[in-house]
């Protein structure tokens, strides 16, 4: 199922919860709702399941308008933060209530439950209440009382939150699984960039209430389209400054640092301010004596991670650079205290207007 | 497992259903609210400053301050009240915190006892008292024949009698509270002010007591208004410069306009001094709001030394105290004729045959009054505390406040407004002569408990579980029977057996309202003991215990022992 917001606007009180969202959610892919506490994605996802209905706008299911219709007229399975499993009913019982509403035959009801179990691994577990099962378990319940009656979407919201780091990066991966295997079109609210960029087809970057841009986990990173998704998806190194010279879309920022060049991502004006964000991978560091070009300072701190040593290095004006430098095997790791240059190809950073506070 | 099997059914449809819209069962809930506790309060209220020509007057007013016996009157309630509070708190936070901090032997069974002096109201334990201590008590008699006293030491006749009383029956309503908000105190805040450097005493007055504050201030509250309140108490033991005795006594009496009319300032005074009280402790209350997400309980700690014997020594001191009153009882009803020696010489059931087969009156009445005021709490409290709860009505936020303004008003005023207000017909029923206003008046009274408990076991309920339901086709009352109703259902009833227990121990406003042949257990139990058939009072009085004790006994098996937030006033 496709599914269209259109202007949709959202307040309550004085706040604005949603202040114009429009976007296409397409046929089968699972698009996320990434953003800071507050940004309107949950409230995006209570209007797409109906418990809201927006002030301004419209969404449509099938370009069919859904306003006014209750949730359960709507075809969505939605997952719940905390999982909202009845506490009082089995496992059985939670998956099998919506079908009972139905008044399903019995062998029927227990024929499509004990699919959908199998279907998330939990198949033998039917007789046990939530109490008795694990935080991923319950999650996993959580998805098959929303997956029972065969929804046309999808909701998800925040569903790894509340589980450790291991248990969330197997079942973001089932997740993922899963709605490949149903092509059942989804919408994943989380805060999580990196589960975000992990699970998605598409990434919609949430702030205040509106879409700050939407794209694949590879577009977001590559191209952020303002300093704040850059900031937000992935580690950016952060350099501002007054823009001195603009040229065939490169731009040339004057930093306490030192002299940087980059592309320049947005317009610019020349004597403006502007900052310049490169990720810690693209950052060079050279051993000791400095360099011709680049920025001189400081290492501060260095962690050796096995797979990649990370390097803090204080530079001019007080701003620390990350620096990445992979695959270390083992190569004389700068110690803290030294004097280097860090460089970049300037490819590989982009320059932003800075935004007013 | 393929995923076409899994697709095969389009998404079954369910029948679209219209919602009932809120006002449309909120206006009832309103509607009474308004009518039969707004509406008499008001009346109450306008009576204290008007005349019998209805004309507006402050003489009456006047009157009340300018007579020296009503201020000492007001003094002496306010004594009573205070050194009541003084009382409970002396006894009830020591107490709570030896149960919830401390192992020593017998602490279970201690947890479990402390609340059983619930089960003995005041009027009853007073009784059972004078039956030891009192003139002609066990005791008196033992001193003056063995020890040759010529005179008889008074135990109980004057407030050091009322306060004893009070405080042994009162006191669990502060363990309770205090117990309730100890045990959320999260474990890390106390090892945090630890780590700094805060222990012992001091890091209980820094940290854990202003922890505490929001369930003293709602136990203390509530045991300053119930004592404040009480006039059966108060008389049993002769006293009688109290203004809730005073106010009983000029309205029974109905010979005297005047009187009468002194009898309506001073309930009013009351209410209004309750209501005070009420917003003092709720603005203490309202301002040390802690939320709670989650929270580690902090560890419990043997006793060490001589204190392993001095805490289970306490706990059967006071409780020895206040089991007292029942020994006492149970001598009264069993004994036969019954006076001057320590015990009974002979023992009878004649008591027990006057009150439950003879005249079972008061029984049956007290049970039918319960019975219909309990299925008009369960409607109305479980509405209320819903609305309270769930939704965002207008109007919401008055509904609390009645509803804790019902907690916080002397019985006594309840009981001389509902005769003010309602002594006249109503749409062709003058109230005040059908039965119907007892079991109306208990319920009432007593809703708020029923209100807490079902908002209290809603707030554990999660919205989204409803929401959950709702998602896969549930209507509201659907959700509510298969989802809500399950998870609360142990506490509301839990809430409305308290109500049930305080209804049938109720001893103020039906005294003032009752009629012959509506006359309630504790109707009887005063007015045979002011008469002086103590036998027969003290026979009801062990049926109201038991009674009392069988409904507590439910209540735990039905909650597991979590009753502390039932009690408060303040908050919620």
């Amino acid at each position: 199922m496709r599914v269209r917001l259109e202007g949709v606007v959202k307040r309550f009180g004085a706040t604005t919860a949603l202040a114009g969202v429009s976007q296409e959610i397409r046929e089968g892919e699972l698009f996320t709702l990434l953003g800071p506490s507050g940004c309107g994605k949950t409230t995006t996802l209570r209007i797409l399941a109906g418990f809201v209905d927006p002030d301004e706008g419209e969404v449509y299911f099938d370009d069919v308008p859904v306003r006014g219709v209750p949730p359960a007229e709507r075809g969505v399975g939605i997952v719940f933060q905390n999982y909202a499993l009845w506490p009082h009913m089995t496992v059985f019982d939670n998956v099998a209530y919506g079908l009972r509403l139905r008044r399903m035959p019995t062998a029927e009801v227990r024929r499509r439950v004990e699919q959908v179990l199998e279907q998330v691994g939990l198949l033998g577990l039917e007789d046990r209440t939530p109490g008795q099962l694990s935080g991923g378990q319950q999650q996993r319940v959580a998805v098959a009382r929303a997956l029972v009656l065969n929804p046309r979407l999808l909701l998800l919201d925040e569903p790894l939150s509340s589980l450790d780091a291991k248990v969330r990066a197997r079942l973001r991966s089932e997740i993922r699984r899963l709605q490949q295997e149903l092509r059942i079109t989804t919408v994943y609210v989380t805060h999580d960039q990196e589960e975000a960029m992990v699970i998605s087809d598409r990434i919609a970057v949430m702030r205040d209430g509106r879409v700050a841009q939407v794209g694949t986990p590879v577009e977001l990173y590559e191209r952020p389209a303002d300093l704040f998704v850059a900031d937000f998806v992935g580690t950016n190194n952060l350099l501002p400054g007054t823009v001195t010279g603009l040229r065939d879309g490169w731009a040339e920022l004057a930093t306490p640092a030192g002299v940087v060049r980059g592309r320049a991502a947005r317009p610019l004006q020349s004597g403006g301010r502007a900052v310049l964000a490169v990720r810690p991978e693209a950052l060079r560091i050279s051993d000791g004596t400095p360099a011709d070009v680049g920025v001189p300072g400081r290492v501060a701190l260095s962690q050796y991670l096995g797979s990649l040593v990370r390097y803090e290095v204080e530079v001019e004006g007080g701003r620390v650079l990350l620096v990445d430098v992979h695959n270390p095997k083992g190569q004389i790791v700068l110690r803290p205290g030294q004097r280097t240059t860090v460089s970049f190809d300037p490819e590989a950073a982009l320059v932003f207007p800075e935004e007013a506070p | 497992m393929s995923v076409e099997v899994a697709r095969e059914a389009a998404w079954p449809r369910v029948r679209p259903r219209r919602r009932v819209p809120g006002w449309l069962w909120a206006t009832p809930v309103y509607a009474f609210l308004l009518l039969f506790v707004v509406y008499p309060l008001i009346r109450l209220l306008a009576e204290a400053v008007t005349d019998e020509a209805g004309r507006l007057s402050l003489t009456y007013l006047a009157q009340f301050a300018g007579d020296p016996f009503y201020r000492k009157a007001l003094v002496n309630s306010l004594w009573v009240a205070g050194g009541t509070v003084l009382g409970c708190l002396a006894l009830g936070l020591p107490a709570a915190f030896l149960l919830v901090r401390y192992d020593f032997p017998g602490r279970e069974l201690w947890s479990y006892l402390t609340v059983l002096p619930i089960v003995m109201p005041p009027l009853v334990g007073i009784m059972g008292l004078v039956f030891v201590l009192g003139r002609a008590g066990t005791v008196n008699v033992l001193l003056m024949d063995y020890l040759g006293l010529a005179r008889p030491v008074n135990f109980l006749y004057g407030w050091h009698g009322v306060l004893l009383a009070m405080v042994l029956h009162y006191f669990p309503l502060v363990t309770l509270n205090v117990v309730d908000a100890l045990t959320k105190v999260d474990a890390s805040l106390e090892e945090a002010a630890e780590a700094m450097g805060s222990r012992g005493l001091r890091r209980v007055r820094d940290i854990t007591l202003p922890l505490l504050t929001p369930g003293l201030v709602s136990g203390a509250t509530l045991v300053f208004i119930l004592s404040f309140a009480d006039f059966a108490t108060p008389l049993v033991v002769g006293m009688q410069d109290l203004l809730a005795a005073q106010a009983y006594l000029n309205i029974v009496q109905f010979v005297d306009r005047r009187l009468f009319r002194m009898g309506l300032v001073v309930g009013a005074l009351m209410s209004l001094l309750a209501i005070g009280f009420l917003l003092v402790a709720r603005r203490a209350v309202a301002m040390r709001e802690y939320a709670v997400v989650s929270y580690r309980a902090v560890e419990r700690r043997p006793l060490r030394g001589a204190w392993r014997l001095i805490a289970p020594a306490l706990f059967a001191t006071a409780l020895g105290l206040a089991f007292l009153p029942h020994l006492g009882l149970l001598l009264a009803a069993f004994g036969k004729a019954w006076s001057l020696t320590p015990l009974p010489t002979r023992f009878t059931l004649e008591h027990f045959d006057q009150v439950l087969h003879l005249t079972p009156t008061y029984v049956v009445n007290s049970l039918r009054w319960g019975a219909v005021a309990v299925a008009l709490i369960l409607v109305l409290g479980v509405s209320i505390g819903w609305m309270l709860a769930r939704t965002s009505l207008p109007g919401r936020e008055l509904v609390d406040s009645v509803v804790t303004l019902v907690l916080a008003l002397p019985g006594t005023a309840v009981g001389i407004a509902y005769l003010r207000a309602f002594h006249a017909p109503l749409a062709g029923i003058t109230l005040t002569r059908s039965w119907f206003v007892m079991p109306l008046v208990l319920a009432v009274r007593r809703m708020p408990y029923t209100v807490r408990a079902t908002f209290a076991s809603l707030l554990t309920v999660h919205p989204a579980m409803e929401e959950a339901a709702a998602s896969v086709g549930a209507s509201s009352l659907r959700t509510f029977l298969d989802v809500s109703l399950p998870l609360i259902w142990r506490g509301v009833v839990a809430g409305a057996l308290f109500s049930l227990l305080f209804a049938l121990q109720e001893a103020a406003a039906t005294i003032l309202l009752v009629l012959p042949g509506w006359e309630t257990i504790t109707v009887g139990i005063f007015t045979f003991y002011t008469s002086g058939t103590f036998g027969q009072a003290a026979a009801l009085g062990v049926v109201l215990v038991t009674l009392s004790a069988a409904i507590l006994y439910a209540i735990y098996r039905l909650t597991g022992a979590r009753l502390g937030g039932l009690f408060g006033s303040g908050g919620g």
